[in-house]
């Protein structure tokens, strides 16, 4: 695009480089959402991969995580930074809790029971919420991330709670990746997703085996809630928002991988950015059409559209192995 | 046996005492519809306590209030029967409102309805009770097109989006004018450029379209109007989108939790519009507030209530100090137009003297409620019968407001427009987050 086609631009009349600043901020944006999707589909993708079990509360773990982070900073009085411990070892029984007393004997039953029941505890954590916290939003006002943002050049601004959870996602991956490749707790894991019959002749405590992977799933939820609380705005039904995306995360990636449920953060987090590449397209070429296109109103129709594909061409996922 | 006589004595006395408050407390049943639980739900809690604190100012008497409604206990013409409001959820969901109407009408025997807050709802439930011949009153829906349908049983109080989208103009104008309060006349250059959000239902893509038909009459140049899903879980594309073609003006419809997204999101983008408005709805509900703290001030919002109206009108200050005392925060634009609603049918059937729909159909067609019974501040209510905005309330008027932080600290919403009864000098430019 040369200097003359942009002089023409009924919009910008002085450079190209804001042209550049609208494509860059769009990607380096949707990189940060998607790590942000990802961390929260880490969990999911962890009970999935081990019990084949879909767990519809996973939101509601991500919630709780939020208000735990929230009332942690506003009754402490400390940074709400200090909630990210609280929250997950919260998660982390809430989650063994679950397992024990509910998952447990849902997978004696048909799959149907298993969703049901996920599905009943997703109504009851809710409702559960609802009644001790009220309907109302509910947000931080002060805290080490809380409103601040980073400013990189080039235009792009990264709002300092997605850099945080984009790096707390990149190490949680990690450490998750170690733990089920390099651990004999992680070969275990495997063996028991891979085969439940045959682990518990190997020896391999099977149910304690599930228990830890809701107890892992857990805490990763409610640690990205509490995270994420330095942000977004918390109610009873936040839930919802960020599970849908985080359902279609696993299933692009693969279920049960967690190198897929990363790669497919990153996928899903550039395409809701499509408005702004489809901005960068608009202004650089001019051609009006494109300017009367509604983008945003179909910014998650892009989303499902991927996941539909994707169902369609390779249903077990990017990087799924599992048959 | 005694004991079996001191029984049955004891059955006999508890039916007779329950026959007896059956026969004398006759109420009149209105089915209400809100949005109590969904993402609407704040609102939707708005709107009920202002309903409620109504009801029960109409059916207690109290010599001391400045309203009719409050000086008789229940309704007079009616013999005092007592109003009876019967809450529903719609969560936001139009066919789950169609079916609580119907619900409401058959299975309750409501007299009427009220509702529905959201305008996509409202629609499908003023359908049911035109179907069925059920006289409605819509409080706090504001899509034009609902009084556009010549419907027979839809009266509205509240005045609609077109005349709140032409307030934002006039305002606008004003200020090139120099009329607003404290600031000299902005040249109108510094405004022209436009750009607005909305959320893409019924209601807020009705308030896009306004918004570009009225720039366009008032010549301003609206560069973008972009539509979002309000149940969002990031908006940093929309507000890439709307930061690409640098507006001066920023112009919102959102519904609570995407109206705080949407400012911290332009918040962490570092956005610096001039103005910042926002089409009532999540602008207004209380945890725009408290979830926002101080970067609220200087954003503006149409309302068409502020507590500092009670400076000027005494019969607000009296309805806002009960609820005050009550739910411990002051009236807001969604409960005061909820209040109204309740009034408005209790002075309907007050006139129709009668429960049946045709009597009260009458009696809503005829009625003139005058400005000083109001707690919002309008000349009145009185719905048009003929033209093409049939059971409109055409007395109703908008207002906007602007959140200032007072000397105390407390952020409150000022009034900004209309210019003549401006409470305090206008913030502009907005000074950014």
């Amino acid at each position: 695009m040369g200097e003359g086609r942009v002089g023409c631009s009924p919009i910008f009349n002085d450079s190209n480089s804001i042209l550049m600043e609208i494509l860059l901020s769009a990607l380096v944006s949707g990189l940060m959402l998607g790590l942000v999707l990802a961390i929260m589909a880490l969990g999911l993708t962890i009970i999935w991969g081990v019990m084949d079990m879909v767990n519809f509360a996973h939101g509601e773990f991500l919630m709780i995580g939020m208000y735990a982070g929230l009332l942690t900073a506003q009754v402490t009085g400390a940074d709400p930074l200090f909630g990210l411990p609280v929250a997950a070892v919260l998660g982390f029984l809430l989650g063994v809790l679950c397992y024990y007393g509910l998952a447990k004997y849902l997978l004696r039953g048909p799959m149907v029971a298993q969703l049901l029941g996920t599905f009943g505890l997703m109504l009851f954590l809710r409702n559960l919420a609802l009644l001790i916290m009220g309907s109302e939003d509910r947000a931080l006002h002060e805290g080490l991330l809380v409103g601040k943002s980073l400013e990189i050049g080039w235009g792009i601004i990264i709002p300092a709670t997605k850099l945080a959870a984009a790096v707390f996602g990149i190490m949680a991956f990690g450490a998750i990746w170690l733990l089920m490749n390099k651990t004999r707790v992680g070969q275990a894991l495997t063996a028991t997703s891979l085969n439940a019959e045959g682990a518990r002749y190997m020896g391999i405590q099977t149910e304690k085996m599930n228990a830890l992977a809701w107890g892992l799933g857990g805490a990763t939820a409610t640690l990205s809630g509490a995270l994420l609380v330095n942000f977004w705005s918390v109610n009873p039904f936040v839930g919802l928002l960020f599970t849908m995306i985080a359902f279609t995360v696993v299933a692009l990636g693969g279920f049960g991988s967690v190198p897929g449920a990363f790669f497919a953060g990153l996928v899903v987090g550039v395409i809701m950015e499509l408005p702004g590449i489809w901005d960068f397209f608009t202004y650089t070429f001019h051609w009006s059409w494109m300017e009367k296109v509604p983008m945003t109103s179909f910014k998650y129709t892009f989303v499902y559209l991927a996941y539909f594909l994707i169902m369609v061409f390779r249903p077990r996922g990017l990087f799924g192995w599992k048959q | 046996m005694k004991k079996m006589t001191g029984f049955m004595a004891l059955t006999l006395a508890a039916s007779l005492v329950a026959g007896l408050a059956i026969a004398s407390a006759s109420s009149i049943k209105i089915g209400v519809i809100y949005p109590l639980t969904g993402g609407a739900a704040a609102e939707g809690r708005e709107l009920r306590a202002g309903a409620e604190l109504a009801a029960e100012i109409a059916n207690s008497a109290n010599a001391a209030m400045a309203m009719s409604m409050g000086k008789n206990a229940g309704i007079k013409s009616l013999g005092g029967a007592k109003i009876e409001l019967i809450f529903k959820d719609h969560e936001g969901n139009p066919t789950q409102g169609a079916d609580l109407a119907k619900k409401l009408i058959l299975d309750d025997k409501v007299v009427g309805l009220l509702g529905c807050y959201h305008s996509a709802v409202t629609k499908t439930v003023s359908a049911v009770a035109e179907q069925y011949g059920i006289p409605m009153i819509n409080d706090s829906s504001t899509s034009p097109d609902l009084t556009k349908r010549g419907f027979k049983w839809f009266w509205r109080t509240t005045p609609h989006d077109g005349t709140f989208t032409r307030d934002l103009f006039e305002f606008m104008k004003g200020l090139t004018q120099g009329k607003a309060k404290g600031v000299k006349a902005v040249p109108k250059e510094d405004i022209k450029d436009l750009a607005s959000a909305c959320e893409k239902t019924e209601w807020g893509s009705h308030v896009s379209q306004l918004i570009e038909v009225y720039g366009k009459e008032y010549g301003f140049n609206v560069k973008k109007s972009i539509l979002y899903a309000a149940k969002s879980a990031d908006l940093s594309s929309e507000v890439g989108s709307l930061k690409a073609v640098k507006p001066d003006v920023m112009l919102f419809a959102s519904y609570a939790s995407d109206a705080i997204l949407m400012m911290k999101t332009l918040k962490a983008q570092k956005a610096q519009p001039k103005i910042l408005w926002g089409q009532n709805a999540g602008f207004e509900a209380p945890e725009f507030r408290t979830c926002l703290g101080d970067d609220v001030a200087g954003i503006l919002t149409r309302t068409v209530f502020s507590p500092k109206i009670a400076e000027v009108k005494k019969v607000a200050g009296q309805v806002n100090d009960l609820y005050k005392k009550k739910y411990n925060r002051d009236l807001s634009g969604a409960s005061a137009r909820a209040f109204t609603g309740v009034q408005a049918w209790v002075e309907v059937l007050e006139k129709a003297g009668s429960s049946k729909p045709a009597d009260i159909q009458k009696a809503a067609n005829t009625i003139n409620i005058p400005g000083d019974q109001l707690i919002v501040p309008w000349v009145g209510i009185k719905f048009a019968t003929s033209g093409d905005d049939l059971g409109q309330n055409i007395l109703g008027s908008g207002m906007i407001g602007q959140y200032q932080k007072g000397k105390d600290g407390q952020i409150v919403l000022e009034i900004a427009y209309p210019f003549d009864v401006a409470t305090a000098n206008l913030i502009y430019p907005f000074k950014g987050f």
